[in-house]
């Protein structure tokens, strides 16, 4: 009995031991990860050790991320650096949990695309990550279906509606029941997924969520080309062209109503190709830029940034490390060419890499020429989750009621924004 | 002499000792039923009693991950009163746990009178009815979204088309939503409240049913002067568990609406998630939790009070 505690507590001390010395060596870094993407991340992370010998401690989670994040911050157990989405910088500012990034500490940021930094760009101006990844929206169509039924690609919402028309009632996989539908839509309020949906729609109206002026943000929900883009949606939804259960759907169910082939189209990032790609397969599907609005063609960007936390013992080993995940040789493992698993590195931020010769896939030309030309990042207001989690809901509600005043209900959905941009102090004060 | 000598200590320890055993052995046999809980205890302090002080200490402070967090007193407390949002959560809440509670209760009652005895096929269909209490929320909330799927060939609707009726939004239509939720609940809690409600049903004297039948009462006469006396224990039970699990309803509506669609089915604990979870609004989220517990142990006190006071 002695002995097994004389061992436990050995053991232990020896452990608490290595676990020091490691720290004081290795550089810990979290990212949201699925299974399958970690090993995306652990082979950029290996080539980055080889390099400089600096070892890398990993922790994946694809679930609850921010609130583990939270929790270790909490407990003063944050990680070196952490891989998130860019539109998390916000929301970790706010947190108090990153360092400010001085542009000139990174080796490599001038191959950086200025649109790419622009998603690193805290309300204040300064920086406070890095991004490594950029990528917007496109629309998968179930190109099968469409030719069955001699439809051509839709350009713009009048053809997309056209389309989720025949989708739905004139049996586009030829099996003789009615049970297909033209889109597939996310809409639920959890997560905000409706406000994300909405925003291409916006964009593509000519409206927005909120206006940027010299004193701060305007909100700008109430604007008539917001109440088209609402109204062209929240049609496809109640004239039931849409996926039965789109109100309270997530991204969980909405990407399986397109591959099972209950509905035809998706707006979806090109992190689900390989899903896609597998079912219902790359010869039945097509993705196209997504169709033109009143205001033109425009859809939502977004990216990955690796963010440096707070009390960072081994500042510099950080800096390398992010410096590295820029760098041509990090950007061309993450972009892990040649499989389906989604790559880290979506559209590269190094302005040296050619993607178009790398992938030779004409669907990332398409999310490629999205993200140059018609891609639009989040606002950047200082936090921009409760925005998105009140206009998700917001619009859950609208598009749940057929037949509610759009107008009327946007008007109150913008005063509620003012009131989160108050609560923010950046509205600005010509508002009343 | 000397023999009285060498006995003298023995008489004396004999003495002593079984006095000092008598009490060792009373403070043993007090220390072990103790010893016994101690690993329960230690685990319940630490995962269930310690998170909820802290989480108390928490609803005083605007929680920051990093800097120290900030003292507001009764701010987030005094938040909660003008949130309109929980104001429409708590609505639904309310609604959602008295229909639930008597439904699930009128329902138990009659499987429970129904399915009282000990014959072999009886046993069988009662096993089958309990199956949903003991069936994951999680499952059950995926059968019932493929059951009320909103589209024309869902299960519900395709019946619905035989007798006429148009296809049903279900889930996806704001009016229903609740009500369909309350429905799955009412399925998932009667059998549950029915094995209690047959406990009661053995507990009653058989010769009050007798003396009743020579009295010529009616069937309904027997249920109301003889069954539902004879069971009051039961329904308070089921009663306060119903009040206690609805009010802290939470899987139910997370795996099916989310609270959606246009916040119809928000209940008390989604705002909760929502604002802790999503908005990392730990100290606001915590004051909620903790007025909903407090209110909670109000409402099982009451009805200790009501029961004791009218039913003895």
């Amino acid at each position: 009995m002695k002995q097994i505690w004389v061992r436990t507590v050995l053991g232990g001390c020896l452990a608490a031991g290595l676990a020091a010395s490691a720290s004081a060596e290795t550089l810990t870094v979290w990212s949201r990860q699925t299974e399958k993407s970690s090993a995306v991340v652990d082979a950029v992370i290996k080539a980055f050790t080889d390099k400089t010998g600096i070892k890398v401690e990993t922790f994946y989670s694809s679930v609850d991320f921010e609130q583990r994040l939270a929790r270790a911050a909490a407990a003063r157990q944050l990680p070196n650096v952490v891989i998130n989405d860019a539109s998390q910088v916000g929301h970790m500012q706010k947190m108090g949990i990153i360092e400010q990034i001085d542009r000139d500490q990174i080796e490599g940021a001038d191959k950086v695309s200025d649109t790419a930094w622009k998603s690193a760009e805290g309300s204040d101006g300064n920086y406070y990550a890095v991004p490594i990844s950029a990528q917007a929206f496109a629309l998968f169509v179930r190109k099968d279906w469409r030719e069955a039924l001699g439809m051509e690609q839709p350009k713009t919402w009048e053809e997309m509606r056209a389309l989720a028309q025949a989708f739905t009632h004139d049996d586009p996989d030829g099996n003789g029941k009615d049970d297909t539908f033209g889109i597939s839509i996310p809409a639920s309020s959890t997560r905000g997924y409706a406000s994300w949906f909405m925003s291409h729609f916006l964009w593509q109206a000519g409206g927005g969520f909120v206006t940027k002026t010299e004193n701060g943000f305007l909100p700008a929900l109430d604007q008539p080309e917001n109440a088209q883009a609402v109204e062209f949606v929240r049609g496809l939804i109640c004239d039931g062209l849409s996926q039965p259960g789109a109100i309270n759907a997530t991204t969980a169910d909405s990407l399986p109503a397109f591959r099972s082939g209950q509905a035809g189209m998706l707006v979806d990032g090109p992190y689900d190709l390989g899903e896609i790609a597998k079912e219902p397969g790359l010869d039945k599907t097509e993705v196209i830029v997504l169709p033109a609005g009143p205001g033109g063609i425009a859809a939502l960007a977004e990216g990955t940034s690796a963010y440096m936390l707070k009390g960072n013992k081994d500042k510099d080993a950080a800096l390398q490390f992010m410096s590295f995940l820029i760098s041509p040789e990090a950007q061309e493992i993450g972009m892990n060419v040649g499989s389906e698993v989604t790559p880290l590195v979506r559209l590269p931020v190094n302005e040296d890499i050619d993607v178009l010769k790398m992938r030779n896939d004409p669907r990332w030309e398409v999310y490629q020429k999205t993200f140059q030309d018609y891609g639009h990042y989040m606002p950047s207001v200082p936090d921009w989750t409760p925005i998105r989690q009140m206009t998700g809901e917001g619009f859950n509600t609208i598009l749940a009621q057929c037949d509610g005043d759009i107008p009327a209900q946007l008007a109150g959905l913008n005063d509620q924004v003012a009131d989160a941009l108050r609560d923010q102090d950046v509205l600005d004060p010509s508002y009343n | 002499m000397s023999d009285a000598k060498v006995e003298d200590p023995r008489a004396n320890a004999q003495g002593r000792t079984p006095k000092r055993r008598r009490l060792s052995r009373k403070f043993g046999r007090s220390l072990v039923p103790w010893l016994y809980l101690l690993p329960a205890l230690v685990i319940f302090s630490w995962f269930k009693f310690y998170p909820m002080v802290l989480g108390f200490v928490m609803s005083f402070y605007d929680i920051q991950f990093y800097a120290p967090s900030e003292w507001v007193g009764l701010a987030n407390f005094s938040r909660a009163f003008h949130d309109t949002q929980l104001m429409v959560a708590i609505g639904h809440t309310a609604l959602y746990v008295i229909a639930e509670t008597f439904g699930a209760a009128i329902v138990a009652f009659f499987l429970a009178f129904a399915l009282e005895g000990q014959a072999r096929h009886i046993r069988f269909i009662r096993t089958a009815i309990f199956l949903p209490a003991i069936t994951s929320v999680a499952i059950i909330a995926e059968i019932w979204r493929i059951f009320f799927n909103s589209a024309q060939y869902g299960l519900v609707n395709s019946f619905l088309d035989l007798l006429g009726i148009p296809a049903q939004g279900f889930l996806t239509d704001p009016d229903q939503a609740l009500w369909v939720l309350i429905l799955m609940s009412i399925w998932k809690n009667a059998p549950y409240n029915m094995v209690i409600f047959l406990a009661g049903l053995v507990s009653i004297n058989r010769e009050l049913y007798d003396a009743a039948d020579v009295d010529g009462a009616s069937l309904w006469r027997k249920i109301w002067h003889v069954t539902l006396p004879g069971i009051v224990p039961a329904i308070s039970v089921v009663i306060m568990l119903s009040f206690i699990r609805g009010f802290r309803v939470f899987t139910e509506v997370y795996a099916t609406t989310g609270g959606g669609p246009a916040g119809s089915t928000s209940t008390i604990m989604t705002h909760i998630y929502k604002v802790g979870f999503e908005q990392i609004d730990y100290g606001y989220a915590s004051a909620v939790s903790f007025m909903l517990l407090a209110f909670t142990v109000a409402l099982t006190l009451l009805h200790t009070k009501i029961k004791s006071k009218f039913f003895g």
